[in-house]
């Protein structure tokens, strides 16, 4: 299947406005909920296949306009199934951001069933003075089956471009039948990748908060050239690592208001 | 300067070849200054927590080094580098290295010490590409990470890409290597053992660099990446990351 879906966001009368909405199933949108604020739209991406089986691409084109601020929330996780008949399955995110508009997807998940193959591309254009904030889970597949890197691969990038200048190129490649995953330095003994990131030129967070490190879960931060901060985690423990995003998404909202 | 270009000149003779390369071996020297020596690109934080104790540990992370992050990284670099032509092209992949290297530590080490080489190679060798690339860094367009400027000091030295690749693999390896048996601490002839096993894990990793393209970039790696990050957190520290 080809899913497709295209949302424009503006400003009407100082109030951010889902505009245009183009759909293809099996995703779809949400109406556009003021969950906090009358500035803050939510958007609920729904998706309706229940996953993406081998050979589907999911398509994401994303507009805001300038002084927009919209927060999206996929309403589950992204579930690949096997790649039966070797083609992959794939995901295409393509955002684009005006002066001042404040982007946030809240956590992307993905879990990779066994034998399957995914490969995701997000692609984000944004002005120095917008805000991108993305939060990432990679899930080693369905650990309560057994199934942990049993999958062929998972790709996931992140390409941030700020005007002229790359702020993000990240990409994780997993090859579990090609690459030495159990050292200490790769994966070591943790099952999940979880990532934190915030575009963001006027934000501060203590990097010594969100540094630390325990038999079942690793969490450090780094600053991005001027642009903000990574906070990567590998971890056993998946509860403490979304209530730790959660912890972090509050702290920076704090830091807005 | 003479000779290194009659050398470059003359590459069907065999005893040109060997004393070119002298000059590849004399930028790879411990002395040479550019600071690799003084980096381990998270590795000391390993051998804090003793994940790093003894010979057989060392090995086994070298070989992790260079399979899971050098040759799926910088190796990348150093050969798009190479084969790449356009200067704007160029620029931007010093662009994407840069943001690729997302522990601030790494990032700010592999900028130190390409600017290190330029300036230290810029005097005593014919290099237009650095040439160039000098005068773009002057200008801060470029942050001018080390595996793009070694890619375009092997090209401009007429050495083929599978040498450029392999001993740009073979400096970042070794280097941790002698910084390990200094910290952890080792023994020299240890030290020696290691490199010795590597040599052919760097021949396979060449290889395999060879084969890939930025497509195939990966930050797997993301325990050492968690180790650069918290480097700068190490109650005492002997390397820069």
């Amino acid at each position: 299947m080809e899913g497709q879906l295209a949302l424009y966001f503006t400003l009407r009368q100082q109030k951010t406005i889902m505009k245009d909405v183009y759909y293809q199933p099996p995703l779809k949108a949400s109406r556009g909920l003021y969950v906090h604020n009358p500035d803050d739209i939510s958007v609920y991406l729904m998706e309706s296949s229940g996953g993406l089986v081998a050979g589907d691409t999911n398509s994401f084109d994303v507009k805001l306009d300038s002084g927009t601020t919209v927060t999206l929330h996929p309403q589950a996780a992204t579930k690949v199934y096997p790649a039966y008949n070797g083609k992959p399955s794939k995901q295409q995110v393509r955002v684009e951001l005006a002066e001042k508009a404040s982007l946030t997807w809240k956590r992307e998940e993905v879990i990779p069933f066994a034998e399957s193959d995914f490969s995701s591309h997000t692609i984000i254009n944004m002005k120095c003075d917008s805000k991108f904030y993305w939060e990432e889970i990679l899930y080693p597949g369905r650990e309560k089956r057994g199934e942990t890197f049993t999958f062929h691969g998972c790709q996931t990038q992140l390409e941030v471009w700020m005007e002229d200048d790359c702020i993000v190129y990240d990409q994780l490649s997993l090859h579990p039948d090609k690459q030495n995953l159990k050292h200490a330095g790769v994966l070591g003994n943790y099952h999940y990748i979880a990532s934190v990131w915030l575009i963001d030129q006027d934000i501060r967070i203590d990097p010594e908060a969100w540094n630390e490190t325990t038999t079942d879960h690793i969490v450090s931060t780094t600053r991005l050239r001027n642009a903000g901060y990574l906070v990567r985690f590998l971890s056993n423990d998946l509860p403490r690592v979304k209530r730790e995003m959660d912890q972090i998404a509050e702290s920076t909202k704090a830091v807005e208001n | 300067m003479k000779q290194q270009n009659d050398d470059l000149q003359n590459l069907s003779n065999t005893e040109g070849i060997s004393t070119k390369f002298l000059y590849l071996m004399h930028i790879h020297d411990s002395a040479f200054p550019i600071g690799s020596y003084t980096h381990s690109f998270g590795m000391e934080t390993f051998i804090q927590s003793d994940t790093i104790r003894t010979k057989e540990d060392l090995f086994q992370f070298c070989k992790m080094y260079l399979h899971e992050n050098v040759a799926y990284t910088d190796g990348i670099f150093v050969k798009e580098s190479y084969v790449t032509e356009d200067m704007s092209a160029l620029i931007r992949l010093d662009k994407i290295c840069d943001a690729n290297k997302n522990a601030e530590e790494t990032r700010e080490a592999s900028a130190m010490i390409g600017k290190q080489f330029v300036k230290a190679v810029l005097p005593v060798s014919e290099t237009p590409s650095l040439e160039a690339w000098y005068q773009l860094l002057q200008d801060k367009q470029v942050m001018s990470h080390f595996p793009i400027v070694y890619g375009l000091y092997a090209k401009d030295l007429a050495f083929d890409l599978y040498t450029a690749v392999l001993t740009f693999l073979y400096s970042s390896t070794v280097g941790l290597v002698h910084n390990a048996v200094r910290a952890i601490p080792l023994g020299q002839k240890a030290g020696i053992e290691v490199i010795h096993r590597l040599i052919p894990e760097m021949e396979k990793a060449t290889k395999q660099v060879l084969e890939r393209s930025l497509a195939d970039l990966s930050n797997h790696a993301v325990g050492l990446e968690l180790a650069s990050m918290q480097h700068k957190y190490l109650t005492s520290r002997l390397f820069i990351s």
